[in-house]
This record gives structure tokens, sequence and C-alpha cells, in this order.
């Protein structure tokens, strides 16, 4: 029985990990301007699996929410980026909400 | 007359002052659309609009009047344009870009009757850190009956540095040069610019007190 328990357990969690929403970060060379980082907002919004946006000029960051169970391609976040005219520099996946990373984001300005 | 000559002359002084602008981008971002109006002292009074299909390419037209500090002389130029970023360097705190825009326009004036051919050409360079603003840029308009260039240099240093979400100030120093008998001597002037989101609004005076004012709205 416990046995069971535990497969039932595993499973559901692997469902619910499943139906996350992703976090993805990019780093971003020439990230100066707000007046002009709202060409990267405008153009990552506008893919339907696109959940929230942030741009953090004082990280040099830009951080993109998923629907739940959707992700964007890595190359299509580099030619997004690029073809708003920036520089990716790195991609990468992480193990927090968009929330998380603002808040992150916020305590590192204080 | 519009020659090679002049062309590269407007360049040539563009390069060689290599210092910042400031004057805003002509091409905000792809799929972006821009609004700017200025009045300049009393010289010169402009007004644009561009749409970019690019981050490096927009078109659009706008009309620009100028009234000499010199003689009682005006012209009034309407115009096509389009804007082409050259080069674009984009380093981890950095940004440099050099544009370049060239253009077709009707000119009026009271030295003339009836309307002229106008042709416009231009280059901007400019190089931003979070902190530091600089560009310089220079706009050739030629017609059979005039030639004249404004040169436009501007230095700006911001208080803090500014984010996304926050609203950013500079404090701007401008030099303007015009020539065709449009004003003697480099103008000078002091600027505060705030922007927030895509509305940039820009305002201050004249070394001989007249006010200089530039808002511009990119969505």
């Amino acid at each position: 029985m416990k046995r069971i328990k535990a497969i039932v357990a595993t499973l559901a969690l692997g469902v619910a990990t499943l139906g996350n929403a992703a976090t993805i970060e990019m780093d971003v060379n020439g990230l100066v301007c707000a007046f002009c980082a709202q060409g990267i907002e405008k153009k990552l919004r506008a893919y339907p699996a696109t959940s929230d946006v942030i741009v953090s000029l004082e990280k040099r960051l830009v951080a993109v929410s998923t629907k739940d169970g959707e992700d964007i391609p890595d190359d299509e976040l580099r030619r997004a980026l690029t073809d708003a005219g920036y520089t990716v520099t790195d991609i990468r996946r992480v193990d927090e909400t968009l929330e998380a990373v603002r808040a992150r984001l916020k305590g590192a300005e204080h | 007359m519009f020659t090679l000559k002049t062309a590269s002359y407007g360049a040539g002084a563009a390069f060689a002052l290599m210092c910042a602008p400031a004057a805003a981008k002509p091409i905000a971002f792809a799929n972006g659309s821009t609004f700017m109006a200025e009045y300049g002292a009393g010289t010169m009074m402009e007004a644009q609009a561009f749409y970019a299909p690019t981050y490096w390419l927009s078109a659009g037209g706008g009309d620009v009047r100028f009234d000499s500090d010199i003689t009682d002389r005006s012209r009034d130029i309407a115009y096509l344009r389009v804007n082409y970023l050259a080069k674009r360097w984009n380093l981890p705190s950095a940004q440099a870009n050099v544009f370049v825009w060239g253009g077709l326009g009707s000119a009026t004036g009271d030295t003339f009757d009836g309307s002229r051919l106008a042709r416009n050409a231009g280059v901007q360079f400019d190089v931003e850190t979070r902190r530091v603003y600089a560009s310089v840029k220079t706009d050739l308009w030629e017609s059979s009956e005039f030639s004249q260039r404004v040169d436009t240099l501007q230095l700006g240093l911001a208080p803090y540095e500014h984010d996304y979400s926050t609203l950013a100030t500079w404090f701007v120093i401008q030099a303007r040069d015009y020539t065709g008998q449009i004003r003697h001597g480099v103008e000078w002037a002091a600027l505060v610019r705030l922007f927030k989101g895509g509305a940039w609004i820009e305002a201050g005076l004249t070394a001989d007190g007249k006010p200089q004012v530039m808002a511009m709205f990119n969505f």
C-alpha cells in the first residue's frame, strides 16, 4: 500500500511539474535605456506562450514566464532579442516563478 | 546645390566632434511608431512621425520650419524620410549607434516664389550608459534656392541610474550650430530630459533665454 501511495505521489508531482509555468532568464548586452527596452517587451509579449515579461536594466536581464505547459525555444528567444536590436549572451531556465525573480531583482536594488 | 563634398563635410564635422547627441533616436524599436515635436528657441520648429518595421529601418515624414535670427527670412520644408541604423555596438553596460537618413521634400520660403524640391541627408552618432549620454548629429538641407545644415551636439548626465519601470532624468548640455544664414554663432542650451515608458519630454533654455522644448512618444 505504501509503495502504491509513493508511486501515486511521484506521478502527481510529475504531472504538476509538467503543468508548471516556466521562467526563462536572458542576459542581454546593450540594455541601457528604458525607452528602447520597450521593444524587447513588445516583441516577447507577442508570443502566444508568453505569460509575463520583466526587463531589468540594473541586472541587464530579461525574464519571461510562459503559460502552463508551454515553452519558447532558445533560438526563438535569441532571434526575438536580436530582432529587437540587442545581443543575448546567455539563456537559462530557472526554478523560480517570475514573481520570485521580480522580488529577487527588487531586493538586489536595495 | 547638394554635392558629395557638402555631404561629406557634414558627416565629417559630426564625427570630428565625436561627442554625443542625445537627440532622440530616429528609430525606436521594431514595429514601433514614433511621434516627435520640437520647438527650438524660435529658430527651428519640427514635427515628425515614423514607423519602424525593423529595429534598423524606419520611414515617415515631417515638417520643419526655420526662422532666421539674422534676417527676416523663413523656410518651411515638408518631407518624407528614411532612417537607417548603419551600425550598433551592444556592450555589457553601454550602447552606441550610427544612424544615417535621407529624404525629399517640398520647400517654401519668403526669398523665392512657389515651392522647390528639397533634399535632406544626415548622420547621427550616439553613445550611452545609464549615467552618461553623448550624441552628435548633422542634418543637411539643400534646394536650388538654399543650402543649410544644423549640427547638434549633446552631452547628458543622469543623477541616478533609472530602470525600466522608473522615471529617467537627464541633465543635458547642448550646442547647436545653424549654417545658411539662419543664425550666427553656436547656440548653447541647458535642458532637463524626463522619460518613462513610451513618453519623453525635454525642456530648457538657451544661453540667451529662449525656450527649447521637445516631446516624443513611442508605442
